[in-house]
C-alpha cells in the first residue's frame, strides 16, 4: 500500500501530471503572449498528443521532425548529463562533508588542528569556484575543448561552477557538525571506531554521522535537480551538444511552437525522471522519513 | 563574529560589490587601454545589472514578506502557497526566463529604446521574481511560523491578541531581521546568476539582435567570447567576468555569514 501510494504521489503526479500540465502551462503561455490566433492551439495541443504516442511526424506544421529523434537528444546528452552532475554533486558534498567534520572532530577532542585547515580552504576554494559565472567556466572549457569536452569534465563544472557544490556541502557539513554534537554521536565516539576521514563508510564515526544526516540529506539532493537540469541546458547551447538546449533555443529563434512544445515537454521529462530517481533512494532506504517528508 | 571582525567583513563585502558603485562614474574614468565603444557597454552592463538587482531585490522581498507573513496567518493559504511555490521551483529558472522573454521579444525590438528598456526590465523583474519566490518565502514563513509557536508567543496569545498582531511583532524580531537579510542576499545572488546566464545564452542564441534592452554583463562577455582565441585581447572577456564573480563573493559571504552562525 505505501509502494504504490509512493507511485501515485511520485510517478504519476510529480512525474506524469507535472511534464503535462507544465508544458501545457508554459505553452499556452507562450501562445497567448505572442497573440496566436485559435486553430495554432489546436495545431499545438495536435502535435503534444503526436509526440506523446511517439509519432514518427509529430508537427503538421513543420513535417521531419520525429518525436523519437527529440527524446533520442533528450536521452543521449541531457539525462547523462544530469546523472552525472547529481552524482559528482553527491561525491563533493558526502566526502567534503567527512573531510571537514572528522577534522573538527579531531581539532576539539584531540587538538589535531592540521585537518582544520585543509577543511577550510577546501570550502574557501569551492566557495571562490562558486562566485565564477557557470556560463564563463563553460566558455572556457569549451575553448580549450571545443564540443569535444568530456562529458565528466563538463559535469564536474556544472557543479563546482555556479554554486551547488558549495551549497551542497555547506548544508551537509552543517547537519553532520550539527550531529557531532549529539549525545550519541559522543557516545560512539568512544567506541574506538576509525574516522572515516574521506568516506564515510558504515562502521565509522563520518558514516554514523552520515546515516543520520541523509534522510535530511536526499530530499535536499531532490531539489536541485532543476538547477542542475537548467545548468546542463546551458552547457548544450555553450558547447553546441544536440541535446534539449539547443534544440529549445533553436525553436524560440525560429519561433517553432511545436518544437517549443517537444523541447520543453522532454526537458521536463528528465527533471522529473531524475527526481523520481532521488525518490525512490529516499523511499527505498527510509521509507518512514519519505513519508515524514512528504 | 566579534566587532571587529563584523565591521571588517562588511567592508570586505562594500569593496567586493564596489565595481557595481564604480559603474555609475562617468565613462572617461575607466583605464584608456579599454576601447571607447568597450568602455561605454562595460558601464551600461553593469548599471543595467545594479538597477535589475535593486529593482528585483525590492519586489521579490516585498512579495516574500507579504507572502511569509500571510502563509503563517492562515495554514490553508500557507499551504496552497507551498505547493505553487513548489511547482514553480520544479521548473529550471532559465527556462522561465527564456519563456517570459521570448514572447516579449518582437514588441521591445519594436519599441522606442526608452519603452523597451522599462519593458524589458519589467519582463525580467517578474520572471527573476517568479524563481526567488519559492526560497525567499520558505526562509521568511519557516522561522517566523517557529517564533509563532515558541513559548513566549503563546504567553502573548494568552493577553488576547489576534494572531495578526502577534505576527506583525514577531516580524520585528532579531531573528527574522536576520532571516529578511538572508533572504535578500539569496535574492540577490540568483537574479546575478540567472540575469547573467539568460544574457549570456540569449547573446549566444540570437546574436546582438536578441537583447534588444537588455544589457546584461553576461551579454557583453557573450558578445566578446571570441576575444578569447589567438590575436583577440582575452581583457574584453575577463574584465567583466571577475568583476562577476566578486559581486557574487560578496553575496557568498553574507550567505556563508548566516549558514556558519547557525551550524
Amino acid at each position: 500500500m505505501r509502494f504504490l501510494r509512493f507511485l501515485t504521489r511520485e510517478f504519476l503526479i510529480h512525474g506524469v501530471v507535472f511534464a503535462v500540465v507544465g508544458t501545457v502551462a508554459l505553452a499556452l503561455l507562450y501562445l497567448l503572449s505572442i497573440g496566436a490566433p485559435p486553430e495554432n492551439y489546436l495545431e499545438a495541443g495536435k502535435s503534444f498528443l503526436l509526440l506523446m504516442t511517439g509519432a514518427q511526424d509529430f508537427s503538421a506544421a513543420h513535417p521531419g521532425f520525429s518525436a523519437g529523434r527529440i527524446i533520442a537528444s533528450g536521452a543521449a546528452i541531457t539525462l547523462p548529463l544530469a546523472l552525472a552532475s547529481l552524482l559528482i554533486l553527491t561525491l563533493i558534498a558526502v566526502c567534503g562533508a567527512s573531510f571537514a567534520t572528522t577534522s573538527r572532530y579531531l581539532a576539539v577532542r584531540h587538538n589535531q588542528k592540521g585537518g582544520l585547515g585543509s577543511s577550510r580552504a577546501l570550502g574557501a576554494m569551492l566557495g571562490a569556484l562558486a562566485a565564477v559565472p557557470l556560463f564563463v567556466g563553460f566558455w572556457v572549457l569549451a575553448n580549450g575543448f571545443g564540443s569535444e569536452a568530456p562529458f565528466p569534465l563538463i559535469a564536474l563544472a556544472t557543479v563546482v561552477m555556479g554554486g551547488l557544490g558549495w551549497d551542497a556541502l555547506s548544508f551537509l557539513r552543517a547537519d553532520m557538525e550539527r550531529q557531532l554534537g549529539t549525545t550519541y554521536a559522543e557516545v560512539f565516539s568512544t567506541l574506538g571506531a576509525p574516522l572515516g576521514r574521506v568516506l564515510p563508510l558504515p562502521g565509522t564515526l563520518s558514516g554514523y554521522l552520515f546515516s543520520s544526516s541523509l534522510p535530511g540529506f536526499i530530499p535536499y539532493l531532490a531539489g536541485k535537480v532543476p538547477a542542475i537540469i537548467g545548468a546542463v541546458t546551458i552547457a548544450e547551447i555553450v558547447f553546441s551538444f544536440p541535446g534539449l538546449g539547443s534544440t529549445l533555443l533553436d525553436a524560440l529563434l525560429n519561433m517553432n511552437t511545436d518544437l517549443l512544445l517537444a523541447s520543453v515537454f522532454i526537458l521536463l521529462c528528465v527533471n522529473a525522471v531524475v527526481a523520481f530517481i532521488v525518490k525512490s533512494i529516499l523511499f527505498l532506504v527510509y521509507p518512514r522519513w519519505y513519508e515524514k517528508a512528504v | 563574529m566579534k566587532k571587529p571582525y563584523r565591521i571588517l567583513f562588511w567592508l570586505l563585502v562594500a569593496v567586493l560589490l564596489g565595481p557595481l558603485v564604480a559603474a555609475w562614474l562617468p565613462a572617461g574614468s575607466l583605464p584608456g587601454f579599454l576601447p571607447v565603444d568597450y568602455q561605454s557597454s562595460l558601464l551600461t552592463a553593469f548599471r543595467q545589472l545594479s538597477i535589475t538587482l535593486a529593482a528585483t531585490l525590492v519586489v521579490s522581498t516585498l512579495i516574500s514578506l507579504i507572502l511569509g507573513y500571510v502563509s503563517v496567518l492562515s495554514m490553508r493559504l500557507g499551504r496552497f502557497l507551498s505547493s505553487v511555490l513548489k511547482a514553480v521551483e520544479s521548473v529550471p529558472s532559465i527556462l522561465i526566463a527564456l519563456f517570459c522573454y521570448a514572447p516579449v521579444a518582437v514588441y521591445l525590438a519594436k519599441q522606442a529604446s526608452q519603452v523597451s528598456e522599462l519593458a524589458s526590465l519589467a519582463v525580467f523583474i517578474f520572471a527573476a521574481t517568479l524563481t526567488v519566490l519559492p526560497e525567499s518565502v520558505r526562509g521568511l514563513a519557516i522561522p517566523l511560523g517557529d517564533l509563532y509557536h515558541r513559548k513566549y508567543s503563546l504567553s502573548f496569545r494568552s493577553y488576547g491578541f489576534s494572531k495578526a498582531h502577534i505576527l506583525s511583532v514577531l516580524m520585528k524580531t532579531d531573528t527574522m531581521l536576520a532571516a529578511v537579510r538572508h533572504a535578500a542576499a539569496g535574492i540577490l545572488l540568483k537574479t546575478l546568476v540567472l540575469d547573467c546566464s539568460f544574457g549570456f545564452v540569449i547573446q549566444l542564441g540570437f546574436g546582438s539582435y536578441g537583447t534588444p534592452a537588455h544589457h546584461s554583463p553576461g551579454a557583453l562577455i557573450a558578445a566578446n567570447r571570441d576575444a578569447l582565441f589567438e590575436g583577440g585581447n582575452p581583457l574584453l572577456f575577463w574584465i567583466p567576468s571577475l568583476v562577476l564573480a566578486t559581486t557574487s563573493i560578496a553575496f557568498l559571504l553574507v550567505l556563508g555569514q548566516k549558514k556558519d552562525a547557525r551550524s
